[in-house]
């Protein structure tokens, strides 16, 4: 008996123990430029939108009849369009409304739909069955037509918009966020706070929340531009924001006429279109991408 | 182990009498698909202000299950429990979670199995510890912050100021086991609850965290209830030790009597199935043939009995008492054929009877 214990109790040195790396060098991996490219322009287009009123830019409503469907010009570097407003500006401001709708709609859906995840995965049982089937029942519905719908009866600026397509956006933001969570909502981490005497909404704010926001952050982009994209397809069946203001949707689809005699009028807001999202994708992969770089470490 | 006066009080054990723990024919079951699962069945003992009792088992025997009833962390959805454990003045079996939020970190704490998901992989060590300092006393964000590095240094942490910043993978295995130790001891729990806490360690580093662990609970007057499958591991370092097989307590003794004069063959073939030093090399590791018994549908007699080579028509038909040996009243066993006392640590009796 006495020699069982004596392979145990053999105490060794208490500084024998090795520390792994020191808390200052982290080493992350590199982002690489096209993300920091993408970031780039993704700024840019924030900040034009934001000064927009004030950087000398021609009234995007009100244009110069004398020069209608004019190609790019020193006056007009992008071009006027068939009531000689200036392209440039109406671009720029249209930004302002694709901003709006895109982060405002995935604000919405990302707290409603995160957090109803979050809490789903952690609780389980009898709220997660609810919630889950509420989310199957709104995703069997198509999404576009009911946004059609709703918006073509209760009205369309831009905040119902940005409502109507944010509460439309939640199932789907529901059930990721639900599963990023489940990953972590059985680990033992979280029975371990919970054996600290910390509240659910502890468990699920500082715990879970965390471990979680890698997801949130990279889908978040995504989902913006899945709704920007939304955004132009309302506007192309004249859906979105009344005339006249401008919105990258609204002037594809009027450029739709004179898409023979002024090409310009398509190409500048698609391009504007087709960048931003582009950026925005980019991003959240390269995020994604390094997130899951830095969990595989773990 | 300097600055071990931190800010914390620790309890005062002399105005408090009884004991600490109270667990009274205590049964956890489980529904499941095939059918209902008793995991701890009928367990009844006490625990001591400061006392340690280590729970002995194999995989299955119920040993966690027990463990946390004890804590009252299981699922509820699926579990139900009737018994009584009685913490100091509070009834654990049926307690509403607000109730026991108020126990778990200040009055009872648990350190896991394994320290890589037991810890929060991206959250500061510094907030892990402080976490239930800022729930469970009035300190503000500087003074749980001294506690914490306090608690570092206590745990054996080298340069604990800096170490508080760093996140769990930036630790060793060892580190992070101290480390849960110290997020366990933080509000200075009167009862601590360490289930296998050196199962995921090497074993250089086993001994330090088990020696780090009784080095605390005596400076701290903690009652520690050790959860491990290795007899080694809890020889010197409990006061009495609980053997469980199949959810009972099938023998229950201090840690000396159990040792010089062992009642139950489970103990005994557990006992035997302990590497040994003294062994010459390439000595077959003598194991307890056959399986644990189906929990769902347990065996109507001892559930030892089809693995015991001393096992009789009376143990496969009925399941015995537990009682008290002769000689020591604090000795209890579950056997219709207790071993002779003075043979329990022999091992050249083995091989021979079956």
């Amino acid at each position: 008996m006495s020699s069982t214990t004596d392979a145990v109790s053999s105490s060794a040195t208490e500084s024998s123990v090795g520390v792994s790396g020191a808390p200052k060098k982290r080493k992350r991996k590199a982002l690489g430029t096209i993300f920091w490219i993408s970031i780039c322009w993704i700024g840019v287009v924030f900040l034009l939108a934001i000064v927009a009123s004030w950087i000398g830019l021609d009234d995007p409503n009100n244009g110069d009849f004398s020069l209608i469907n004019s190609s790019p010009s020193w006056a007009h570097p992008f071009g006027t369009d068939d009531l000689g407003r200036d392209i440039l500006s109406r671009v720029i401001y249209g930004a302002r409304v694709s901003l709006i709708v895109g982060f405002g709609a995935m604000g919405i859906g990302m707290s409603i739909g995160g957090t109803l995840g979050m809490i789903a995965a952690y609780r389980r049982g009898a709220v997660d069955t609810l919630v889950s089937a509420a989310s199957y029942v709104m995703l069997a519905f198509p999404a576009l037509v009911a946004v059609i719908a709703i918006v073509a009866f209760w009205g369309h600026d831009i905040w119902k918009i940005t409502i109507i397509v944010g509460v439309a956006s939640t199932p789907l933001v529901y059930r990721v966020i639900r599963a990023a969570t489940l990953s972590y909502a059985t680990r033992e981490f979280v029975t371990a706070a919970k054996a600290q005497g910390a509240t659910d909404t502890r468990i699920l704010s500082r715990e879970l929340l965390p471990n979680v926001l890698p997801t949130v952050i990279s889908y978040f982009l995504i989902g913006v531009a899945t709704v920007i994209i939304l955004e132009g397809a309302l506007a192309f069946l004249g859906l979105s924001v009344p005339a006249p203001t401008a919105s990258w949707g609204n002037m594809i689809n009027e450029s739709r006429t004179y898409l023979s005699d002024n090409p310009w009028l398509a190409l500048f807001p698609s391009m504007a279109m087709f960048l931003f999202l582009i950026a925005l994708n980019l991003v959240g992969d390269a995020l994604r991408q390094s997130f899951d770089a830095q969990e595989s470490k773990l | 182990m300097s600055n071990e006066q931190s800010s914390i009080a620790f309890p005062s054990t002399e105005e408090l009498s009884g004991p600490l723990l109270r667990v009274k024919d205590l049964r956890t079951t489980f529904s499941t698909p095939r059918g209902s699962l008793t995991a701890v069945d009928g367990v009844s003992f006490e625990l001591g202000r400061g006392e340690t009792l280590g729970i002995v088992g194999e995989s299955g025997s119920g040993k966690t299950v027990l463990a946390r009833s004890v804590m009252g962390l299981l699922p509820r959805s699926n579990t139900t429990q009737t018994g009584s454990i009685l913490f100091e003045e509070t009834e654990i079996v049926g307690a509403q979670e607000a109730t026991l939020r108020e126990i778990w970190g200040a009055k009872i704490a648990m350190v896991f199995q394994d320290p890589m998901t037991s810890l929060n992989p991206v959250v500061r060590i510094q907030r892990q510890i402080t976490e239930s300092l800022r729930l469970h006393t009035s300190m503000d964000r500087a003074e749980a912050k001294a506690t914490a590095i306090s608690l570092l240094s206590q745990v054996g942490i080298p340069s604990p100021a800096e170490r508080v910043r760093a996140y769990p993978f930036q630790l060793s295995g060892g580190m992070r086991q101290r480390v849960t130790i110290a997020i366990a001891l933080a509000c200075s729990p009167r009862l601590l609850l360490a289930d296998e806490p050196t199962t995921g360690l090497d074993v250089t580093v086993q001994a330090q965290i088990l020696d780090l662990l009784s080095s605390l609970q005596s400076a701290r007057q903690m009652a520690v209830i050790l959860v491990t499958h290795d007899l080694g591991v809890v020889a010197t370092r409990t006061d009495r030790i609980a053997v469980m097989y199949a959810g009972h307590i099938v023998e229950m003794a201090s840690t000396k009597r159990l040792f010089a004069s062992m009642a139950m063959p489970y103990t005994q073939a557990l006992l035997r199935s302990t590497p040994r030093i003294s062994q010459p090399s390439h000595t077959r590791l003598i194991a307890i043939d056959g399986r644990p018994p189906d929990l769902i549908n347990p065996p109507s007699g001892c559930a030892f009995a089809p693995r015991c080579t001393y096992a009789t028509d009376q143990c496969r038909s009925e399941r015995p008492p537990l009682r008290t040996a002769a000689e020591d009243p604090t000795h209890l066993f579950a056997c219709w054929n207790p071993l002779q006392t003075g043979n329990a640590g022999s091992i050249t009796t083995a091989k021979g009877e079956n």
